[in-house]
C-alpha cells in the first residue's frame, strides 16, 4: 500500500515537472504568449530592444554592402555620412560642427562615421567573446558543482590555470599559437572570460544543489542531466546572464587592447574600443574623440543589460507564477 | 576542512607549472628578445648576438626551461635579464603597492557595491533603480583610464585635496594613504558597478524565495528580512564575484597604476612583455598564479561559511 | 535612508567629473582661471623653510628603468640619467649638439699622424673626482679610468656599442695623458662622437665598477658628473642628488627626481597641478601650443628630430621596377604627414636621407628642387608611371607596424595616400619589439623606419650600405632597401679628411638615392618638453642628442 502510495506520489511530482519544459504544445503556445506579455510589459526591456536595433541597423545600414554586392562594386557609406577611413589632416581634432556632429579624429576622420562603422567589430566581439566564455565557463562551472569529487577538483583547477592569464598574455598566447585576426581575438576574450563565468556559475550551483527541491527530484531518481537542466540551470541562469552583460562592455574595451600587439582588427578600420585608446590621448585637447565611442558603448551595454534582465524575468522560473 | 585546504595548496603546485610551462614557451614564439629590446634598434647585430649569448638564450630551450623550474624549486626567482636586480627584490619593492591598491578598491567596491545592490533591488523599477543601473553601466563603461584621469583632473588638479602622481613612500604612513586615495577610488568605483549589477540580482532571485516569503509572513520586519535571510541567500554569488575582482585587480590594474604612475605587479608583467624580459614575466606569473590559486581557495572556504549548506 | 545617501554621493561625485572634465576645456581658453587654481597647490611651497632642498621632479615618457651603464643606455629615459651621472672626454656644448667642448679632457688636441696612423693625444684635467658610492670611496679619475672605459666600450661583451670601436687602440701615457691611436685616420666630425659624452664615449668609473660587478652597475652606477645614483624604485622613480665634488662646481639642484610616467595625460596633469616640475611632452604641434598659452608654464621644441623615411624593398616585386617607386613618391604629399604632427615647429620636412637640419651631408629643400628630385606630388604622373610599369588598376602589399604612434601615423597616413592610386596597403600592428624583429626579416616590402644616427655616415652605412643589407648582407644590418648602388661614395666619405669633400660625397651619395627613388624621406619630429616658468635649465635647447632638456650643474627651480 505505501509502495502504491509513493510510486503515485512520485508519478505526480514527475508529471508536474514534465509539464514545466515537456506541456502539450497547446500549454506551451499559451505560456509563451504569457511570457511574452510578461515581457513587452516591461519597460525597460523594450527600451533594451530598441536601442539594441537601433545599434544592429547601425552596424548592418553602415553602407549599402547588400546592394553594392550584387553591383560588383565598392560598398559606399549608407547611414554614415561619410567614409572612415577618409583623410583631411588638416582639419584634424576639428570639434562636432554641423558637417562633422561628432568632429574629427587625431588623422582627420569623421567621428559620427566610425561609430556607426565601427558597431560592427565591436558588437561582433562583444557578443561572440562573451557567448563562448560565457557558454563554455557556465558549462563548466554547472558540471564541475553539480558532479562534484574528482570532477569538480580538475574542471575548477583548470578554471584557476586560465585565471591566472590577464588578457594581455592570453592575447598573446593566442597570437602566438593561432595568429592574428578577429576571430582568434574574440577567442582570446572568450578563454579569459570564461573562468569567471565558471566560477560563478558553479558557486550558484553550489548554493541551488542543496535545495529541498533538488533533493526531492533526485530521491524520485531523476538523472544527473535532468537535474541539472531542469532544476538548476534555470536558477543559476540569471547570474550568468548578468555577468554576460557586465562582461560586454569589458570585451568591446579590450578589443584595443589586443589589437596594439597584431590580434584581432588592423588599423584604419574602426573599432569602439581602439578609438577610445586613440581618443584618449587627446583627451584634453579634443576629448570629443574618446567621448562618442565611449558613449556608443554604454549604450550598446544599456541596451544588453535592460534586455538581460528582461529575459532573466522570464526565465526565471520563481518569477513566473 | 584542514583537508580540503591541503589538497587545494597541493593541486596548486600543478597550476603553478601548468600556467609557467605555457608562459615560459609562448613567449618564446613571439618575434624579438629582451638582447634586442635592452640594447634598442641603434645597436649592432654582433653586440646583440654577445648580450644573447650572455643571458643565455642560445642555449636550447629545454635547458633553459630545466634551469628555471631548477631555480625556483630552489626559491629562486632569478634575476631580471634587463636591469640585472634581484627579481625577488624588484617584487618585494612592488608587491606592497598592489595589495594595498587591491584590497582597498575591493573594500571600496563592496561597501558601495552589496548596499547599492539591496537597495536598487529593494526598489526595482523605481526611478532610484533605472538611476543606479544606468549609472552603474557607465561605471562598466568608462576604461579604467578614462576614469582615473578625470578623478585625477577633479581631485589632484581643480581642487588640490590629493597628490597626482607617484605611489608614496610605503614608510611614511601619511604620503603612502594619500597617493592611495585616487587609485583606489577609481578601481573601487568600476569595482562597485558590476558587485551592485549582480547584488541586485542576486537579491531579486532570492526576496522571491519561499523561505523569505515565510520570514514576511512570521512578521519579521523588513530590515530582518533583507539583511538576515535574503541577502545571506544571495552571498554566494556576490563573494565569487568580489572573489574574481580580487584575483583580476592584481594583474588588470595596469591601466590605473600606469595613470596615476604608481608601481605595481600588473604593470611589471606588462613591461616584463614589452621588454622580454623573460625570467621577469616567467616569476611575475608565478606569483600572479600563486594569488589566483589562494583566492579562489579562500573564496570557495568562504562559501560555506556564507552558506552553511555548501560543504567541501 | 543610508543607502540613499551612498547614491546620491555617487552620483554627485560622477556628476562632478563630468563638470570638471568639461571645464577643463574652458581652462585652456582662459589661462586666468588657471593661476587661481593653482594656488592652493603652492602653499606647501610657501610654508617651507628657506632650507628646503631644490629639487628638479621631472617625468619621462618610460615605463621604467632599463639600465645605467652608459655602454648600454639605448632607450631615451637611459641615455638621459647616464647624461647627468657620466662625462666623456669631450662634450656637446650643453643644450647644442653643434659644438664639441672639453669635458674631462683640458682640451679639444689636433690629430697627428704617426707611422701612417692617426694619433690624438688628450691631457686630462687634474682633480675630477669619481663619485663615492657605499662600495667605493670617492677617488681621483686618471687615465687608467679613461683606458679602461674606452677597452670597455670597445668590447662587444661589455658595451653595445664596440662595433664603433674597431680599429681603435687606448694607452696611457701618464697619470693624466690617454693617446688615442686610430689605424684608419678620420675627420674630426667623424672621430670626435666616439670620446664625446655620448653612448660608448662616456667614461666609468672603473674602481667602482670592479667593485660591484657589471650587473648590479647598471642600477648602482658611479660616474664624474653633477649628480650621482642616489635610489631607483622600479616603475616609479629614479632619484639622483648633487655630486658635491662635481668639477665644474657644486650644481645649484640638490636632487633630481626622475620619474617614468607612459600616461602623457598623468603627466600634464602632474606637471599643472604642481607635482612636477618639467615633463616629456607629445611630439606634436597642437600639445606644445596649448600647453606653452598656459599660465605659468613653457614649452621647449628643440632638436634633434627623429627622421622618418620610407625605404622601398627593390628586391621584390612590384617595388623592384624604378617606375613604381617614383609612382609612389609622386603619390605622397610631405604635407599631409606633416599635418598628423600638427604642422611646425615640432614636425619639419626632411628631403634627403640624412636631415639638413641637423647634420652635415644633408640636402636642403632647394638642392633638392634644383635638381628636380623633390618629387611634388602628381597624381596624373602617379598614375601613368603605375600604367607604364604594368599596374594601371595599382597592387596590394602587406606591411607590419609599430603600436607607436610616431610609426602608426606615417603609415596610416601613406595608407591614405596610396589608396589614391590604387595601390592598397594593408597594415598588421605588432608590438614595438616585434616589429623591429619582424623588418630584420625582411617580412616588410615597404618600411618606415624612424631614427635618430649622430651622423651623416652612421645614417648611410648603415641604411643603404651593401653589408647593411638585412638578413644578406655581410653585417646585416637596416638595408631594408637592399640598395648596393653607393657603397663606393660611403666609403670614400668616411675616410675624406677635408670636411668639405666629405660633404660632397655624402651629398652625392643621396642624390643617387633620390634619382633611384630608394627611400622617401617625410619628416623629422622634434623633441618637445614643458615645464614650469620658474625652471630654468641653464642653457638655451637647440639640439640635445640624449633627448631631454639636460640638466646640469646651472639648472635651477626658483619656485
Amino acid at each position: 500500500m505505501e509502495d502504491r502510495l509513493d510510486s503515485k506520489l512520485d508519478v505526480v511530482i514527475e508529471e508536474e515537472l514534465t509539464e514545466r519544459l515537456d506541456a502539450p504544445a497547446i500549454r506551451i503556445r499559451s505560456q509563451r504568449k504569457r511570457l511574452f506579455q510578461t515581457f513587452v510589459r516591461n519597460r525597460p526591456a523594450i527600451l533594451g530592444v530598441f536601442l539594441l536595433v537601433l545599434v544592429l541597423v547601425m552596424a548592418i545600414f553602415a553602407d549599402d554592402w547588400f546592394i553594392a554586392i550584387f553591383q560588383g562594386r565598392e560598398p559606399q557609406p549608407l547611414l554614415a555620412p561619410y567614409d572612415p577611413l577618409e583623410q583631411d589632416t588638416v582639419n584634424r581634432l576639428a570639434p562636432p560642427s554641423r558637417e562633422h556632429w561628432m568632429g574629427l579624429d587625431s588623422y582627420g576622420r569623421d567621428t559620427l562615421s566610425r561609430i556607426i562603422y565601427g558597431s560592427r567589430v565591436s558588437l561582433l566581439v562583444g557578443l561572440l567573446s562573451v557567448l563562448i566564455g560565457g557558454v563554455s565557463g557556465a558549462l563548466m562551472g554547472l558540471t564541475g558543482g553539480f558532479l562534484g569529487g574528482k570532477v569538480e577538483n580538475v574542471i575548477m583547477r583548470v578554471a584557476d590555470i586560465l585565471m591566472a592569464f590577464p588578457s594581455l598574455i592570453m592575447g598573446l598566447m593566442v597570437l602566438a599559437v593561432l595568429g592574428g585576426g578577429l576571430f582568434n581575438m574574440i577567442l582570446a576574450i572568450g578563454i579569459v572570460l570564461s573562468p569567471t563565468f565558471a566560477r560563478v556559475a558553479h558557486s550558484s550551483t553550489l548554493g541551488v544543489k542543496e535545495n529541498e527541491y533538488v533533493e526531492a527530484a533526485r530521491s524520485i531518481g531523476a538523472g544527473n542531466w535532468r537535474i541539472a537542466r531542469v532544476h538548476i540551470l534555470p536558477n543559476i541562469i540569471s547570474e550568468v546572464v548578468v555577468l554576460a552583460s557586465i562582461w560586454i562592455a569589458s570585451a568591446i574595451r579590450v578589443e584595443a587592447n589586443l589589437s596594439f600587439i597584431g590580434l584581432g582588427v588592423s588599423p584604419p578600420t574602426p573599432a569602439w574600443g581602439s578609438m577610445i585608446r586613440d581618443g584618449t590621448k587627446y583627451l584634453f585637447q579634443a576629448p570629443w574623440v574618446s567621448f562618442f565611442p565611449g558613449l556608443a558603448i554604454l549604450i550598446t551595454v544599456l541596451a544588453f543589460n535592460l534586455l538581460g534582465d528582461g529575459l532573466r524575468d522570464i526565465l526565471d522560473p520563481k518569477l513566473q507564477n | 576542512m584542514g583537508k580540503y585546504i591541503l589538497s587545494r595548496l597541493l593541486l596548486a603546485i600543478p597550476t603553478v607549472l601548468a600556467v609557467l610551462t605555457l608562459v615560459f614557451f609562448v613567449v618564446r614564439v613571439i618575434p624579438g628578445d629582451p638582447a634586442t629590446a635592452a640594447l634598442g634598434d641603434y645597436a649592432s647585430q654582433e653586440a646583440v648576438e654577445a648580450l644573447r649569448e650572455k643571458m643565455g638564450l642560445n642555449e636550447p630551450l629545454i635547458v633553459q626551461y630545466f634551469n628555471f623550474l631548477g631555480d625556483l624549486v630552489r626559491g629562486d626567482l632569478g634575476a631580471s635579464m634587463i636591469t640585472g636586480k634581484e627579481i625577488s627584490d624588484l617584487v618585494k619593492q612592488v608587491l606592497p603597492y598592489t595589495l594595498e591598491l587591491t584590497i582597498t578598491s575591493i573594500f571600496i567596491g563592496t561597501i558601495l557595491g552589496v548596499p547599492l545592490g539591496i537597495y536598487t533591488a529593494r526598489h526595482v523599477n523605481t526611478g532610484v533603480d533605472y538611476v543606479g543601473r544606468v549609472v552603474s553601466l557607465a561605471g562598466l563603461s568608462v576604461p579604467a583610464f578614462y576614469l582615473g584621469i578625470l578623478i585625477m583632473l577633479l581631485l589632484a588638479h581643480k581642487i588640490p585635496i590629493f597628490p597626482a602622481v607617484g605611489g608614496g613612500n610605503l614608510k611614511d604612513f601619511k604620503s603612502n594613504i594619500m597617493h592611495l586615495v585616487l587609485p583606489a577610488l577609481t578601481l573601487g568605483l568600476i569595482m562597485t558597478a558590476s558587485v551592485t549589477r549582480l547584488t541586485r540580482s542576486a537579491m531579486l532571485n532570492v526576496l522571491k524565495d519561499d523561505y523569505v516569503r515565510t520570514a514576511r509572513a512570521k512578521g519579521l520586519s523588513e530590515r530582518v528580512v533583507v539583511l538576515r535571510h535574503a541577502l545571506r541567500a544571495a552571498l554566494v554569488p556576490i563573494v565569487s564575484i568580489i572573489g574574481i575582482w580580487a584575483a583580476s585587480l592584481v594583474a588588470d590594474s595596469v591601466l590605473t597604476e600606469t595613470v596615476f604612475a604608481r608601481p605595481g605587479l600588473g604593470k611589471m608583467l606588462v613591461s616584463a612583455i614589452m621588454q622580454r624580459d623573460y625570467t621577469l614575466l616567467q616569476s611575475v606569473m608565478v606569483i600572479y598564479a600563486l594569488f589566483v590559486v589562494g583566492i579562489n581557495l579562500i573564496t570557495d572556504i568562504a562559501y560555506s561559511f556564507v552558506d552553511p549548506r555548501i560543504t567541501h | 535612508m543610508k543607502r540613499y545617501v551612498f547614491l546620491v554621493s555617487i552620483l554627485v561625485l560622477l556628476l562632478a567629473l563630468f563638470v570638471a572634465g568639461c571645464s577643463q576645456q574652458q581652462t585652456t581658453q582662459a589661462p586666468a582661471q588657471e593661476s587661481a587654481s593653482a594656488q592652493p597647490t603652492e602653499a606647501p611651497a610657501a610654508e617651507a623653510k628657506p632650507s628646503e632642498p631644490m629639487v628638479m621632479r621631472y617625468a619621462d615618457k618610460a615605463a621604467d628603468l632599463g639600465t645605467m651603464d652608459p655602454h648600454f643606455a639605448a632607450a631615451t629615459n637611459d641615455r638621459n640619467l647616464v647624461d647627468m651621472i657620466f662625462n666623456a672626454l669631450v662634450r656637446y656644448k650643453p643644450g647644442d649638439g653643434s659644438q664639441f667642448e672639453p669635458d674631462l679632457a683640458e682640451a679639444i688636441p689636433n690629430p697627428e699622424m704617426v707611422d701612417g696612423k692617426q694619433v690624438w693625444t688628450f691631457k686630462l684635467r687634474k682633480g675630477v673626482m669619481c663619485q663615492g658610492t657605499k662600495e667605493t670611496p670617492a677617488y681621483e679619475l686618471t687615465s687608467a679610468d679613461v683606458v679602461w672605459s674606452l677597452q670597455k666600450s670597445a668590447n662587444p661583451d661589455t658595451s653595445a656599442y664596440a662595433g664603433e670601436y674597431n680599429g681603435m687602440s687606448v694607452e696611457a701615457v701618464d697619470d693624466y695623458t690617454v693617446k688615442i691611436t686610430m689605424d684608419q685616420p678620420l675627420s674630426p666630425i667623424l672621430f670626435l662622437p666616439k670620446v664625446t659624452n655620448y653612448a660608448g664615449g662616456f667614461i666609468v668609473c672603473k674602481k667602482h665598477y670592479e667593485n660591484v660587478g657589471g650587473e648590479n652597475f647598471k642600477t648602482n652606477p658611479a660616474g664624474t658628473g653633477p649628480f650621482k645614483f642616489e635610489s631607483y624604485t622600479p616603475q616609479d622613480k629614479v632619484v639622483l642628488v648633487a655630486n658635491d665634488d662635481y668639477f665644474r662646481g657644486r650644481p645649484k639642484l640638490d636632487r633630481v627626481e626622475y620619474r617614468f610616467m607612459p600616461e602623457l595625460n598623468s603627466r600634464e596633469l602632474g606637471l599643472k597641478s604642481g607635482d612636477l616640475d618639467a615633463i616629456a611632452g607629445q611630439n606634436e604641434s597642437e600639445w606644445a601650443k596649448r600647453m606653452d598659452a598656459e599660465d605659468g608654464l613653457s614649452v621647449d621644441v628643440y632638436g634633434p628630430g627623429e627622421v622618418a623615411v620610407i625605404h622601398f624593398n627593390t628586391s621584390v616585386k612590384p617595388l623592384d621596377d624604378v617606375r613604381v617607386r617614383k609612382a609612389i613618391a609622386y603619390a605622397l604629399d610631405r604635407d599631409e604627414f606633416l599635418a598628423l604632427f600638427g604642422g611646425p615647429p615640432v614636425a619639419g620636412k626632411v628631403y634627403s636621407a640624412v636631415p639638413a637640419q641637423f647634420l652635415a651631408g644633408g640636402l636642403t629643400e632647394e638642392e633638392v628642387k634644383a635638381k628636380g628630385l623633390d618629387y611634388a606630388r602628381d597624381l596624373d604622373k602617379a598614375k601613368k608611371l603605375l600604367a607604364e610599369a604594368g599596374y594601371p588598376d595599382g597592387f596590394s602589399l602587406e606591411v607590419v607596424s609599430s603600436e607607436r604612434e610616431s610609426y602608426l601615423k606615417p603609415y596610416t597616413s601613406m595608407q591614405a595616400q596610396l589608396a589614391k592610386i590604387g595601390i592598397d596597403i594593408k597594415i598588421k600592428t605588432v608590438d614595438h619589439s616585434s616589429m623591429h624583429k619582424l623588418i630584420r626579416q625582411d617580412v616588410n616590402p615597404i618600411v618606415i623606419y624612424v631614427a635618430w644616427r649622430p651622423n651623416a655616415d652612421v645614417y648611410l652605412t648603415r641604411f643603404y650600405h651593401s653589408d647593411s643589407i638585412v638578413v644578406s648582407g655581410a653585417k646585416p644590418d637596416t638595408n631594408f632597401s637592399h640598395y648596393t648602388g653607393i657603397d663606393d661614395l660611403i666609403e670614400a666619405a668616411r675616410v675624406e679628411q677635408d670636411p668639405e669633400k666629405q660633404v660632397e660625397l655624402w651629398k652625392e651619395a643621396q642624390i643617387k638615392l633620390l634619382e633611384d627613388m630608394i627611400s622617401y624621406p617625410i619628416l623629422y619630429m622634434s623633441q618637445v618638453t614643458a615645464r614650469h616658468d620658474y625652471v630654468d635649465y641653464g642653457h638655451d635647447l637647440k639640439t640635445v642628442f640624449s633627448l631631454y632638456p639636460q640638466f646640469d650643474e646651472t639648472t635651477t627651480v626658483n619656485k
